[in-house]
Parts: C-alpha cells; structure tokens; sequence
C-alpha cells in the first residue's frame, strides 16, 4: 500500500518534469545558435570577421572576374582562329579530293566499241585541266595530284587503270567547270577530239549543269616533305667576329 | 526496485511529448524557464528524498513542486525588471538545495542498503 501512496504523484511530476526538460533542452540549442542572444563582444568580433571575409570574397571576385574576361578573350581567338582553320582545311581537302564536289561540268562517254588506249585518257585530262577543269573523275575515281592513269593486261585482253583500278566499259569522264570552255577545249579543230576522230573514236560529250564527283578514296601520306625555308641572309656582324 | 518502473516511463513519455510538441519556447522566457526546471527539479528529488525516509506526502510534492517553479520563475523576472539578479540568489538556493536533496537521498539508500545487507548476514 506505502508503494502505491506515492507512484502515481511521483510518476506525475517526472512526466512533467520530463516535458520541461526536453523543451528546455531544444530551447537552449537555439539560443546557442541565436544571433540577439549572443553577447555584444561576440557578435563585434563576428561582424569584424565576416567583413574581412566579405572584402577578400570581393576582391577574390573581381581578380576572377578579370581572369574569367581574358579567358574569354582567348577563347574568342581561338575559336576565330579554329574558323579559319577550319575554312582553310576545307578548301584544301577541296583541292586534294578528299570531299565528294558539285557543280556544273561536263560528261565525256566511251563505249567500248571505241578504239582508246590510256594514253588518250591522258589526253583527255590533260586538255580539261588546260580547258580550265576544276575537279576531274574517270568512273568515280577521282583524279588527284597523284593520280595515275596507265594500263594492265592479261592473257585475254588490255584495259585501262585509274590508280591501279580497272575501268570498265563504258567510261565516262566526269568534270566540274565551265561546260562551254571544257567543250571547246576538247573539240577545237587539230585537238584531241579531232585526233580522236583518225581512229575512229568518237567519245559523246555532253553538258550537265551539275554533276557529282566523288571523294578521293587515296590516302596520300608525306614522309619526306618539309616545308622550303630560305636561308637567312648571314648578319652583318659576321665578318667583323671572323677577323677578330 | 519495480516500484521505479512507473515514475521512470513517466520520464522517458515525458521527455518524447516534449520533443514531440512543435511548441517553442519565446527565446526571452528561456531564462525563467531554466529556472523553473531548476526549481522542479529540487522538488522531484524532495520528493524521493521524503520517500527514502518515507515520510512522502503526496499534496507536499504537487504543491511544491508547482509553487517552487512558478515563483522561481516570477523572481527571476521580478529581478529583470528591478535590475536586480534575484536568478543569480534562485539559482544558488535551489542548486544548494539540489546537492543536499542528492546527499541526503544517497545517505538514506546507503543506509538501507547497509542494515539490509546485516539482516541477510543474521
């Protein structure tokens, strides 16, 4: 009976008690984590702290700022600069054959009832590019800088190469410039068409106002080039130093 | 020792409504409310002091232990407002009170436990 005289004020009180401590407990981490209840020392040493802070952010920012603007700078050049190069590089691979091109031009045919030997081919090319030709294929091989046009045989019969390539029957020329001019070019009297003709051979041309013309499918690789520097003039000063 | 089971649950659901409540504290009555924790927790520990010398009375305990931490609290304020530390004089008495509370409390339990362990010997 003692026992139960005094557990339940006891227990009643500790519930209590229990609830005020916990509040107090959550109360007092705020207030350690409260500015107003901070003391006056503190809270000037703070201030003091965060405005050094604040100065060093900001000069920190503008030193960044400015890094950030020639960074920039630079990187505008180089993109100006890997244009160019790109263009540059475009225009080469233009001229190398290393992109497939468009254009108007001229279609030369060749059947094979034709009598032509590579030689006439040779013929043929070298006449375009004199008639002003800007890109030349023979059968979808493309005519570069070191193209070559020659022939192969077997027991059987002799047939034209282009790089090592077979042509087959029927040829046809393609080429990228001015229609008339290449026209003219092959068919002026005493030139290659009219040599042509002695033989019996009578390639058809006809103009296209535009014609593709593959890429180069060689890749031409340079182990000995250098580029020519000519050599610097020797300086002045040079036959002073010999004569002492 | 099963005796303790109920008051200590009653701490330990104490403590989780307390945490549990979203209530806050306004951060100016921290001070009075530190003092009246202070004041009930003399109070609590009056009280198992009086039942390890069994002379606990239930009415003593509530009414002391309510009176103590409000009028704590009142005096710290009352102080505040006189510019007078009364907190500095509440906190003195009651921790006095606290660490008596404390010595009696362990005094008492070593005793019982001492004539206990003479009663086995007999």
């Amino acid at each position: 009976m003692a026992k139960q005289r005094w557990a339940i004020p006891i227990t009643f009180v500790f519930i209590i008690m229990g609830i005020l401590l916990s509040l107090q407990f959550q109360a007092q981490n705020r207030i350690s984590s409260e500015l107003s209840m901070q003391r006056t020392e503190n809270l000037i040493a703070m201030v003091r702290d965060l405005s050094e802070k604040r100065q060093k952010l900001a000069a920190e920012i503008l030193d960044l700022n400015s890094k950030l603007r020639t960074q920039m700078q630079s990187d505008q050049d180089e993109r100006k600069l890997f244009n160019s190069l790109n263009e540059e590089l475009i225009k080469v691979q233009t001229v190398t054959g290393k992109t497939p091109l468009e254009g108007p031009g001229l279609n030369i045919y060749i059947d094979q009832t034709m009598p032509i030997l590579y030689v006439d081919i040779i013929h043929i090319v070298n006449e375009l590019w004199a008639a002003g030709a800007e890109a030349i294929s023979i059968n979808n091989f493309r005519v570069t800088q070191d193209t070559s046009v020659f022939y192969a045989e077997n027991e059987h019969s002799m047939s034209i190469t282009v790089d090592n390539n077979v042509l087959t029957y029927p040829i046809s020329v393609k080429v990228i410039g001015d229609p008339n001019n290449l026209e003219k070019g092959l068919t002026i009297p005493g030139g290659i068409m009219d040599n042509l003709s002695l033989y019996k051979a009578y390639p058809v041309l006809s103009k296209v106002e535009s014609l593709t013309i593959p890429a180069s499918s060689n890749i031409s690789e340079f182990y000995f080039l250098n580029e020519y520097k000519p050599p610097e003039k020797p300086v002045a000063t040079t036959p002073t130093t010999q004569q002492s | 020792m099963t005796m303790w089971l109920l008051p200590i649950l009653g701490l330990i659901i104490g403590v989780l409504v307390g945490s549990a409540v979203t209530f806050q504290i306004p951060l100016i009555y921290v001070k009075y409310m530190s003092i009246a924790v202070l004041a009930s927790l003399d109070s609590v520990l009056g009280g198992i002091r009086s039942i390890t010398e069994s002379h606990f009375d239930g009415a003593v305990l509530l009414t002391g232990f309510f009176t103590n931490a409000l009028l704590a609290a009142l005096l710290a304020y009352l102080g505040d407002r006189l510019g007078v530390d009364l907190y500095y004089a509440a906190v003195f008495a009651f921790g006095v009170r606290l660490f008596h509370n404390l010595a009696a409390i362990r005094h008492q339990l070593l005793l019982q436990y001492r004539t206990k362990k003479n009663e086995q010997k007999r």
